[in-house]
């Protein structure tokens, strides 16, 4: 049974906790699938028999409180202590996805948006692969830089009784817009460097496409 | 440095997982539930999920999904060679030091 069968199982049993129990069992989850260098599947399978545990023990008139104790974080600590580590061959495909995902998206709208342009104005088709480099590269800093802060917010808000949801919710917009901003401003005023090559409107469609295809079957491959 | 007094615990609850699962393998569940039978309230509920991690990851047990006879597919729990081996070993332990404490705290003169 692999991680992917593991997590729908689990969303579908999930359902079955009562309001107070499924408060520190979902909290739990999310701690432990915060931890990405973790093995998913290890992590999955440990989930899944603790909800089979509380399951049980809210039949027999249990809490979660009562059986996993009452500090969470220290008993997710622990496991995640004991966890083994995502093997590295297992990241490589994850993160690589994600990239080409996000590339072959980028190349579909470009070639889109140079088509419906092109009809009303002259569109430089030229792309300079050094410069598309350097903006690429920052642009991945700074996603890493907000999902980063993002997860850590999530941590923070775990386990309390209390929760601010919606300062959590403004400070990671703003975190993410002027992290916008910056690469905007920085796009604007980096000059065009080294070789260039003509990119057309339909070379751009046809990569994309070619990409995120390629991603689809990989995915697809995966999951049977 | 872990105390010595946390060291012996865990040695015998390491032994105790482990000699539930020689008898045959268990799921997690009924894993704490047979500790609970046994008068071992103390390591039946979640504490045992730690333990069971430790155990697999330094190899005396390995966990494997499989159907149970009820339906949903369980993690059950196997002894490994070594995990065989670390049985013997804590069992060889526990005899020499059991017999002299037993008479040591149980022989104290009352009141």
């Amino acid at each position: 049974m692999n991680a992917q069968k593991l997590i729908k199982e689990n969303n579908r049993k999930r359902e079955m906790l009562t309001a107070e129990n499924e408060a520190y069992y979902g909290d739990l989850l999310i701690y432990i699938r915060l931890q990405f260098s973790l093995s998913e599947q290890q992590s999955e399978e440990v989930l899944m028999e603790l909800l089979e545990h509380l399951l049980e023990g809210q039949k027999a008139g249990k809490t979660a409180k009562d059986i996993f104790g009452d500090d969470p974080r220290g008993f997710a600590d622990e496991l995640i202590e004991h966890l083994p580590k995502e093997e590295k061959r297992k990241l490589i495909p994850f993160i690589g996805g994600i990239i080409g995902d996000i590339v072959g998206w980028l190349l579909i709208i470009r070639g889109g948006l140079f088509l419906v342009l092109s009809q009303f104005t002259e569109v430089d088709t030229k792309v300079h692969p050094l410069s598309a480099l350097l903006i690429a590269l920052m642009i991945a800093g700074f996603v890493i830089i907000t999902i980063v802060y993002v997860f850590k917010l999530v941590e923070r808000s775990l386990f309390r009784e209390k929760r601010n949801t919606r300062k959590d919710t403004i400070k990671a917009g703003f975190a993410g817009a002027a992290g916008m901003a910056a690469v905007l401003l920085i796009t604007k005023f980096l000059p065009e460097m080294g070789p260039s090559f003509e990119f057309s409107w339909w070379a751009s469609f046809l990569v994309g496409g070619i990409l995120l295809g390629l991603i689809y079957l990989g995915k697809k491959r995966k999951a049977a | 440095m872990m105390s010595i007094r946390s060291q012996l615990l865990k040695g015998i609850l390491d032994g105790c997982v482990l000699a539930v699962i020689e008898k045959e393998p268990v799921y997690g569940y009924e894993l704490s539930q047979k500790l609970l039978n046994i008068g071992l309230a103390e390591v039946s509920e979640g504490t045992i999920y730690p333990i069971l991690l430790r155990l697999q990851k330094n190899g005396l047990i390995r966990g494997e999904m499989r159907p149970s006879e009820s339906g949903p597919n369980r993690k059950y729990y196997f002894l490994t060679e070594a995990g065989q081996e670390a049985l013997e070993n804590i069992t060889g332990e526990w005899k020499q030091i059991s017999k002299p404490v037993n008479q040591l705290l149980m022989g104290r003169r009352e009141g």
